[in-house]
């Protein structure tokens, strides 16, 4: 009953885990490989900044968000539980 | 929206009429042309009507720069730098300098991006210019170079590095204490848009001209700024191939040697079959580019580079054939062809080299998508 009324609050904010799966799903298809939700993706031999710039247009898609200014910071991308907590934060804040 | 395309595409036809020739050869084009376009949000067509902007989507934003780029490849230019710098100002900064700036952009006022540097052009990680906090302000130092519109510029947003690492644009007024505008007398193409390099020392700007308050990711910032510029530039090539297309078609028909219409002789009839499938090429690349824009696709990345690749190098391509069509009537300078045939090598070099795109393009190969 506490997770209804949680997301009766939240009614606009997408379930992290859902999230999550959704992330790791759109990079396996577009990397054709898998990815651990903590590994650094952008570390040496990683993904490109071409390929950041693919993550934001998909999420601000996806999520109905829009991640500007101080957000496009590689912080934000570099694993995918923070893309989970980036896009909860801004629809959160919406 | 198809009526509000029409009406812009008639406002520029008779602002140019027929003064790009003269421009090109004098270097300039005259501000109350720049401010009358800008002042109409013709430079930045998609900045949202919320911030004094038309609203337009890629695909009408795109036809527009393409007719535009028909008309004056320096004009286009302009828009190009102008709507980067308005894109930049969207994406990054906070709402209160969205709102104030953009105000600006789309009420006349004019303004350039300036990334190059003398030691950064094509790998743009090696950007120098530094951003330091400074209280409630920032100071600039640095120089830029190639900067398109800067010399029109009141507004130059500059990127650059911060202390801690991270990246940023700021945005400079020309006039400010320290910024010297150093035009470029002599350019190969888009001789009238305005090329300069932009000397900064020390200048001390209010921190909120920091956009977004800075601390970004210097790849992410270049290649979301760069995306739109691309875009602008694939259909501006558009526009290049339409005029020469128009150009060898007329000539090819009334010209006549030995005794028939140039058209007739099947070596200058393969030239204008080639020049339609450049056109045609650089059209669906471009169209593809757009709606993948306006679906809010993921492939937007890889299509606009495509787009300007593709566009870039069809221009080229289509330029040389309209002259050669044109024989000795397509070598004054100054006539559409021979515009064409510089501005479009140009395109081959700004805003990701021919190679750059290539190697983006391989990247994407190579990750095995």
């Amino acid at each position: 009953m506490e997770a209804m009324d949680s997301r009766a609050v939240q009614h606009d904010v997408a379930d992290s885990g859902q999230v999550e799966k959704e992330v790791l799903a759109f990079l396996e298809a577009q990397t054709k490989r898998s990815w651990d939700p903590q590994v650094d993706l952008f570390a040496s031999g990683g993904l490109s900044s071409m390929f950041a710039m693919q993550l934001v247009v998909h999420l601000e898609q996806t999520y109905r968000i829009s991640i500007r200014g101080a957000d496009l910071r590689l912080d934000n991308f570099r694993t995918v539980t923070r893309m989970v907590a980036l896009v909860q934060r801004l629809q959160g804040a919406q | 929206m198809t009526d509000a395309l029409t009406a812009a595409r008639t406002m520029v036809t008779g602002l140019v009429g027929e003064q790009a020739e003269g421009w090109d050869r004098s270097g300039v084009l005259p501000r109350e042309l720049l401010t009358k376009l800008g002042s109409a949000g013709y430079l930045c067509p998609h900045v949202a009507a919320a911030h004094g902007g038309l609203d337009w989507d890629s695909a009408r934003n795109g036809q527009f720069t393409a007719h535009v780029g028909s008309l004056c490849s320096s004009l286009r230019s302009v828009m190009t730098s102008h709507g980067m710098a308005a894109w930049t100002v969207d994406r990054l900064g906070a709402d209160g300098q969205r709102a104030a700036l953009l105000a600006r952009l789309t009420g006349g006022d004019l303004a350039a991006v300036a990334f190059s540097e003398p030691q950064a052009g094509s790998d743009l990680s090696a950007i120098t210019t530094r951003i330091v906090r400074d209280g409630d302000y920032v100071v600039v130092t640095g120089t830029k170079s190639w900067s398109t519109a800067a010399a029109y510029a009141d507004l130059i947003v500059v990127f650059g590095i911060l202390a801690d690492g991270g990246a940023g644009a700021v945005v400079v007024p020309a006039t400010a204490a320290g910024v010297r505008v150093e035009r470029i007398g002599d350019p190969l193409g888009c001789r009238a848009a305005g090329h300069a390099d932009v000397h900064l020392s020390d200048v001390r700007v209010p921190a909120d001209h920091l956009l977004g308050g800075g601390g970004q990711f210097m790849p992410l910032l270049v290649t979301t700024a760069l995306a739109y510029g691309r875009m602008s530039v694939a259909w501006g090539c558009v526009g290049i191939l339409r005029a020469c297309l128009s150009a060898a078609g007329a000539h090819a028909r009334t010209r006549i040697q030995f005794g028939r219409p140039l058209g007739s002789h099947q070596l200058v009839a393969k030239h204008l079959a080639d020049l339609l499938v450049a056109e045609q090429n650089a059209t669906r690349a471009c169209e593809h580019a757009s709606r993948c824009w306006d679906e809010g696709s993921p492939d937007q990345v890889l299509a606009t580079v495509l787009a300007k690749h593709v566009s870039a190098t069809e221009a080229a391509r289509g330029a040389a054939i309209a002259v050669q069509v044109l024989a000795s009537a397509g070598t004054r300078d100054g006539t559409p062809v021979a515009r064409a045939f510089r501005d479009a090598k140009c395109m081959e070099i700004i805003e990701g080299s021919n190679e750059m795109c290539q190697l983006l393009l391989a990247d994407h190969v190579l990750a095995g998508v």
